[in-house]
Formats: C-alpha cells, sequence, structure tokens
C-alpha cells in the first residue's frame, strides 16, 4: 500500500492517490495525506487506479475525511475504481456522500 | 645446531610470563609449580607408553595437553616441542617420535633446573 | 567491581592449568567450581547451576563437545555462556569450537585482561537475555488479560447478539461460534400483531470496537418491536443512536425485514449488506438490494427508513446474509463472490439455506474463514404456521401500575398521516401489569380499531382490495397516496381501565370523523358460523374484535367502536 499526494496547479485541489490495498494498515498515512498543511485546498479528488482491494476501515477513513473536509458540504470525488472497488462503493451506497466516477 | 626452527628461537622460559604467573598465584605459586613438575613427569610416562602401544592418537591427546600447561606455565620451546610430536601424532607418523620424546625430556630437565633457580631467589 | 560476583564452572583436566584459572577467577571476585573432567563437569552444572562455564575441548571420560551438548540441553531457556579452553593455534579448530556450540574460547596462556573483559562482555549479553524474557513475559500476561477480559465481554455480547426468538422451528441460521468475535449480529421478535421482525447487523470491524455498538441497538430493537413500532421507526431510531455514539468512520451494515404472515408480505430495508434473496415456487428469486447507507452516518433529518414490500406465499424462503459468505476464499484465492451465491441459489436440490451454507464451506479454504459469516433464513409459513407470541420473548417488567384510569387521545389533520399512536396507546394499556400477558391482543384490539378508522372511515379503502394477493400491494400504495391529503380528519380513542373483583376490565372507544356505514348490513351479513360474505367493509377485522373481547358494539353513524375486554388474576 502506498499513498502519494498532489496539489493541483491551481491550488485548490488535493490529489491522493492510492496503490494496492486500501484498508486498516492505510489508516495513519491517509489522514496524514489530508490533514498536513493543504492550505486553501478545497476540494479533494481520491485516485483509485492503482488500488486492488477497499474493505469496511476504507470506507471509515473516507468518511473521517468528509466529515474533516466539512461533512455536507465537502466536495470529494472518488476516481477510477475498478469493478471489484465500484462494486463495493455501490453496496455500501457511497455514491450518496461521494462523487464515483 | 642446523639452522633456526621454530622450536629453537623459543626461550626456556618466559620471564614475563613467570613474573605475572607469581603476582596471579602469590602464595599458591609454589605449589602450582610442583604440581606441573609431577603432572609432567607423569605426562612424559605416559607419552612414551602410548608410542609403546603404536597409539598415535593417545600419543596425539597426551601431546597436545602437554602442550597446554607448558604455555600457561611459561615454557615456551617446551610447548613448541610437544606442539610438534601432536601433529606428527596427528599425522599418523610413529617414525621419528621416540626422537621427539626425549627432545621433549631433555627441554623438560632444563625448564624444571630454571624453575627451581627462580624458587630459591 | 560494583557488578555482582559471577558462578564459574571450570572444567579442566590439566591441575596446573586449572589452578591457574582458579586464581584469576577469584581474584576477579567470583565464585569458583571446579570439574577435572567432562562427566565431572555435566554433574556439577546440574548440581550449582553456574552463570558461566569455561571447559576444555580435549577432556578424558567426556570430551568439551559433548559435556558442552549436554549442559546446554541442562539450561534450557536460560542463556549459559559455554567458553572452550584451548591452545589450538589454527583458525580452523577454533572455528570448530564454536560451531560445536560454544560461544567464544580462550587461548592459553590465560590471561587474566582478557578473561576479565570477556565475561563482562557476557554479562551484558546475559543481561540484555534476561530483560528480554521479563518483557516477554509481562507481554505474555498482559495478553493474556486482555484476552480474559475480552472472553467476558464477548459472553456478555453472546447474550444481546443472537437472541430473541431465533428458535422458532421456521427459522435457520448460521453465525461465527465463540472463537469468532466479530460483531454480527442478529435480532428476531415476533410483533404483537402477529408476524415477525428480524434485524441482521455486521459492525465495522471485529473483536471489542465492533461489538460494543450492539447493546444498545438490542435495547432498541426489542423494546420498539414489543412496543409494536414497525420496521421503519426502528431503524431510525437505531440509525440515531448510532450517529450518536459510534466514531466517525464507523458505522453498521444492516438489513431489516417484516414479516406479515396474515397478508403474505415481506417489508425489507437493506442498507449496506449483500442481497437479501426471496426464493420459492420455481419463480424467480426475488433480490433485497442494499439501496441505503448502513446505519450510523446519516443524521436523522436525511434517514430514509422506507421499506420496500414484497409478495410472498406458504412455502418461500427468506434468505438474508453478511458479506462473510461473499468474502469465502478457496486455496487459489478466487473469492465465492455473489457468482457463488447465485450459483448455489440456481441449483434446485434442496433448501437453499442449507444449500448456501454447505456452498460457502465447502469453497472455503480453510474452517476459520468459512465460520466468519452469518446467514439467517426464514421459512415463510401461513399465519397458523407462527405460533409465537410475543410474551414468549419479552421479559416480565418488575414494575406495578395503575388500575383505574382513563385517558382520551385525539389524533388530527397532517399528523394523521405523521404519526402512528399505537405504541403509544398499547404502553399505556400495560401499565397495567394484569394486561402485560395479553400484549399481543390488546395490540391487535388498538390496531383493528385504528386501521378501521383511518383506511376505511377516513380514507374510504375498500378491503376487499386486501384480500387479494396482489391487491395488498395497491392497497398500501393507495393509502399513502390519500394519506397526503388528509385534510382536517380526526381519530379520537377514549381508554378507561377498572380494577374489578376477578382482576380488571378495558373499555376502549374509537370514534373518526368520517361518514360511517350501514352497520346492520355489515353485521348481517357475518353468518353465526363466522363466514363472510362479500360486503364492502367486512374482515377478519371485526370478527377478531369479536372474538377477543367481552362486548362489541357500535354507535352514532357507525364511525364509533367501543370494546369492552375482561381480565382476570392468574
Amino acid at each position: 500500500m502506498a499513498i502519494e499526494t498532489r496539489v493541483t496547479d491551481d491550488g485548490d485541489t488535493l490529489v491522493i492517490c492510492i496503490e494496492g490495498r486500501f484498508d486498516f494498515s492505510t489508516h495513519q498515512a491517509f489522514r496524514d495525506a489530508y490533514e498536513q498543511g493543504n492550505a486553501g485546498v478545497t476540494r479533494y479528488r481520491i485516485d483509485l487506479a492503482d488500488a486492488t482491494y477497499l474493505d469496511s476501515s476504507a470506507l471509515g477513513m473516507l468518511l473521517l475525511l468528509r466529515d474533516y473536509a466539512g461533512g455536507d458540504s465537502a466536495r470529494i470525488s472518488i476516481e477510477n475504481c475498478n469493478r471489484d472497488v465500484r462494486r463495493i462503493l455501490s453496496i455500501s451506497n457511497f455514491e450518496q456522500l461521494f462523487a464515483i466516477q | 645446531m642446523t639452522g633456526s626452527t621454530p622450536e629453537s628461537d623459543a626461550d626456556h622460559l618466559d620471564n614475563d610470563a613467570l613474573a605475572e604467573l607469581q603476582d596471579v598465584m602469590e602464595d599458591e605459586f609454589e605449589l602450582l609449580i610442583r604440581t606441573f613438575v609431577t603432572d609432567s613427569r607423569e605426562r612424559i610416562h605416559t607419552l612414551r607408553q602410548a608410542l609403546a602401544d603404536a597409539d598415535a592418537d593417545a600419543l596425539a591427546k597426551a601431546a597436545h595437553s602437554f602442550k597446554g600447561s607448558s604455555i600457561n606455565i611459561g615454557a615456551p620451546k617446551l610447548g613448541a616441542l610437544c606442539l610438534a610430536l601432536e601433529r606428527a601424532g596427528k599425522a599418523g607418523e610413529l617414525s621419528g617420535a621416540a626422537d621427539r620424546i626425549d627432545g621433549i625430556d631433555a627441554e623438560f630437565a632444563i625448564v624444571v633446573a630454571e624453575l627451581e633457580t627462580l624458587m630459591a631467589r | 567491581m560494583s557488578l555482582p560476583p559471577l558462578r564459574i564452572l571450570i572444567a579442566e583436566d590439566s591441575t596446573s592449568d586449572r589452578s591457574i584459572l582458579r586464581r584469576m577467577l577469584i581474584r576477579l571476585g567470583h565464585e569458583v567450581i571446579e570439574a577435572a573432567d567432562g562427566v565431572a563437569a555435566v554433574a556439577a552444572f546440574q548440581e550449582t547451576t553456574p552463570d558461566i562455564v569455561l571447559l576444555d575441548a580435549l577432556m578424558p571420560r567426556m570430551d568439551g563437545m559433548e559435556a558442552a551438548r549436554r549442559m546446554r540441553a541442562l539450561a534450557g531457556e536460560r542463556l549459559v555462556p559455554l567458553i572452550f579452553l584451548t591452545s589450538l593455534t589454527d583458525a580452523a579448530d577454533l572455528a570448530r569450537c564454536l560451531d560445536a556450540g560454544g560461544d567464544d574460547f580462550l587461548t592459553k596462556p590465560y590471561n587474566r585482561v582478557i578473561i576479565d573483559a570477556k565475561l563482562n562482555a557476557f554479562r551484558r549479553m546475559q543481561r540484555m537475555h534476561d530483560t528480554l524474557s521479563e518483557q516477554r513475559d509481562l507481554i505474555h500476561a498482559r495478553n493474556q488479560q486482555l484476552v480474559d477480559e475480552q472472553a467476558v465481554a464477548k459472553q456478555v455480547f453472546d447474550n444481546v447478539a443472537h437472541s430473541g426468538c431465533l428458535d422458532a422451528p421456521n427459522i435457520h441460521y448460521h453465525a461465527s461460534p465463540q472463537s469468532i468475535f466479530n460483531g454480527d449480529v442478529l435480532f428476531a421478535t415476533p410483533r404483537p400483531d402477529g408476524g415477525l421482525v428480524v434485524f441482521l447487523g455486521d459492525f465495522t470491524g471485529h473483536g471489542l470496537p465492533a461489538a460494543i455498538g450492539a447493546m444498545p441497538v438490542a435495547e432498541i430493537f426489542y423494546g420498539m418491536a414489543g412496543k409494536g413500532f414497525g420496521g421503519a421507526e426502528i431503524l431510525r431510531e437505531m440509525n440515531q443512536k448510532l450517529c450518536r455514539i459510534l466514531p466517525t468512520g464507523r458505522f453498521c451494515c444492516g438489513a431489516m425485514i417484516e414479516v406479515d404472515f396474515k397478508a403474505g408480505q415481506v417489508r425489507a430495508w437493506n442498507g449496506g449488506l449483500p442481497d437479501g434473496w426471496v426464493l420459492g415456487g420455481g419463480r424467480t428469486p426475488q433480490p433485497i438490494r442494499s439501496r441505503f447507507l448502513p446505519l450510523g452516518i446519516l443524521p436523522a433529518d436525511r434517514f430514509d427508513g422506507e421499506m420496500e414490500a414484497l409478495r410472498v406465499r406458504p412455502g418461500d424462503q427468506v434468505l438474508l446474509m453478511t458479506d462473510g459468505v461473499l468474502d469465502c476464499v478457496d486455496d487459489a484465492g478466487n473469492v465465492f463472490g455473489e457468482a457463488g451465491v447465485r450459483e448455489a441459489l440456481a441449483d434446485k436440490e434442496g433448501p437453499p439455506f442449507e444449500r448456501l451454507l454447505a456452498a460457502a464451506s465447502g469453497f472455503s479454504a480453510d474452517a476459520a474463514s468459512s465460520d466468519d459469516l452469518t446467514l439467517f433464513a426464514l421459512d415463510v409459513t401461513d399465519d397458523a404456521g407462527w405460533t409465537r407470541g410475543l410474551a414468549d420473548t419479552v421479559g416480565p417488567s418488575a414494575l406495578t401500575g395503575p388500575l383505574d384510569w382513563r385517558c382520551e387521545y385525539e389524533l388530527q389533520g397532517q399528523s394523521l398521516a405523521d404519526f402512528n399512536p399505537l405504541p403509544l396507546l398499547l404502553h399505556l394499556c400495560l401499565e397495567v401489569p394484569g394486561l402485560r400477558p395479553s400484549s399481543g391482543e390488546i395490540y391487535t384490539l388498538l390496531s383493528e380499531m385504528y386501521n378501521n378508522a383511518l383506511e376505511h372511515g377516513i380514507l374510504g379503502l375498500p378491503s376487499h382490495w386486501k384480500r387479494n394477493p396482489d391487491g395488498f400491494g395497491h392497497y398500501y400504495a393507495e393509502r399513502q397516496r390519500r394519506l397526503q391529503s388528509v385534510g382536517n380528519h380526526r381519530v379520537r380513542f377514549a381508554l378507561q381501565h377498572e380494577g374489578t373483583a376477578q382482576g380488571g376490565r378495558l373499555r376502549i372507544a374509537c370514534e373518526d370523523s368520517g361518514e360511517g356505514f350501514d352497520v346492520a348490513a355489515v353485521l348481517g351479513s357475518l353468518s353465526d358460523d363466522g363466514r363472510v360474505s362479500e360486503p364492502a367493509y367486512a374482515g377478519r377485522g371485526l370478527l377478531l374484535l369479536k372474538r377477543l373481547t367481552t362486548d362489541l358494539s357500535f354507535h352514532q353513524n357507525g364511525n364509533r367502536v367501543e370494546i369492552v375486554y375482561d381480565w382476570k388474576h392468574t
């Protein structure tokens, strides 16, 4: 599991790329990724192109991010999900809380 | 004496080592020397017996043991002679063993004499 | 020397060498034990348990290597350094000493400075080893304490987690064994008006954090279901509770079903669990899909507990499962998944519950993973087949209560559409201890009277729609629609209770602001043997009221019904 972050050129969006298994072992790294000094960021993109697996603790981490980013007013999109990841998000109906592409 | 061999270069007694030993043993020094002398006479006897039995292994073991106590007491030449005999015994070469044992016996006599001189002082 | 002395065993056959070593060690402040050969050395080792052993490689009776081996065996877990005494000069020979199990060697002539340094080095190593052993033991003890605490927590949890009427004959379930503390819960209880409500929950995580949310949720489920609240209301309460008590990021995937055996209907809600299934009669299996977010995420104002209605017939099976079923993994790393479930259910041989359980267990590479799942199945029976009563599962309350009281309660306008008064009214009645064993009957009476008043009296819904199996769905849809424009109508209840010599008497009157009906015509169409012929306002409802009560009467234009219910001391 590896996490990479970058901010878009306009300083507006924080992109977090997750590689490998998105599970409990990712917990601290994911949190550090969005908590650390991204002043001015108003949007978040979670790129799961290289993520192989997502479990309920990952769903919990997404909820924590949403809470951190303002709850209902948070703007978070989850992108490039493979079929299995998409299915997990769909069963949990997370598209009711996140923009999923 | 034909040229230098390791045995001939070594001293009969290492005086520094002996001084050290005296310091360590204190009042037990004399007892130690006596013990060494007595045990060594027995060892030489064991060597001759092993040769008579043509038992190369016993020969090597006894030589090894004698070597060790000689080194500890500070008699390097005696130790070197025992090492040579030990190697011969391990190699199974019993042919020159009688001469080697005589050599050890002779060296031992010198060492004993020097030790007695030391203790008389 | 500030360090404590060591107990050192010397095994050396040369007396002079042994004396030298002994003297050196004593002068360094240590305690010395001597042996002149291997056998004596091993015996001395066993008797005196030295801290360090110095031994000659070549000794009579047993050589150093063999003695070393035996001493190691005797030492067991203790770290006892074995140092070979040797006049070996060859590097290969020295290395062989270490290979044979020695920790170090001391060459002749013995040098006290070197001996002192080596002993101290080994002393440090021993201390490190002792610290590690102590810490390991401490960790082990702490861990054992945690395990013991968790076992107690699990016992509490188990009393809560799989409870209610799960032992009814038409209920089958497989839950994880004692050894797996996975936080799945399965609750089931009869409803006061007949029927059954079931909740299957899967809290995130494992162990105590997962299980701890189950306690309050169980209280809510059983408390509310026992009072006659509907599934949507119970879900709403559970969701709100979990939102409040669970940390952000933790939630409970769950599914609830309400089974109405009389109406042949299942109402279902699924938030985050895999598809449930309704199977039977050669029909295509109907999935119960997850349409909602799991419990504990959405605040009350956004939570939707709306349940979808599905038709069922006697002989059908309703299946619910947690994702443990889909997560079963075989030797090659393939998952059982939705495909595995579909395949197991498509096979027509044998009852679906057993088929699916066998397929998942058979698929799994190891028993442990196939045990970490919960699977639930209900055989749908007709109403007569479901014989459980609420009194069987609801424990008696310790409270006493009032015997002589009266109360009026009226619902008007939009509140008729939004609010279900039955749990409150039932609660009032059950304040009377003598009525508690009859809670099912009381609820039935209140419910029949209220539904007649609301659905027939005010909304004008014809009850014969309900008799037609497919009309049920239509009936409830129309009920919802008409409720939105209910206008200025009202329903009023008047309850009164008094103690009697034999026990007590409860009177319930229910009045609606509707147009009423032709009482004589309806009552006349009920023949004595209880069979009914085709009236507009007919039904089991009236028969039921007649059967359960001491007296039943209609007043005004038929839009006021009064019943008298007597109970006796037991």
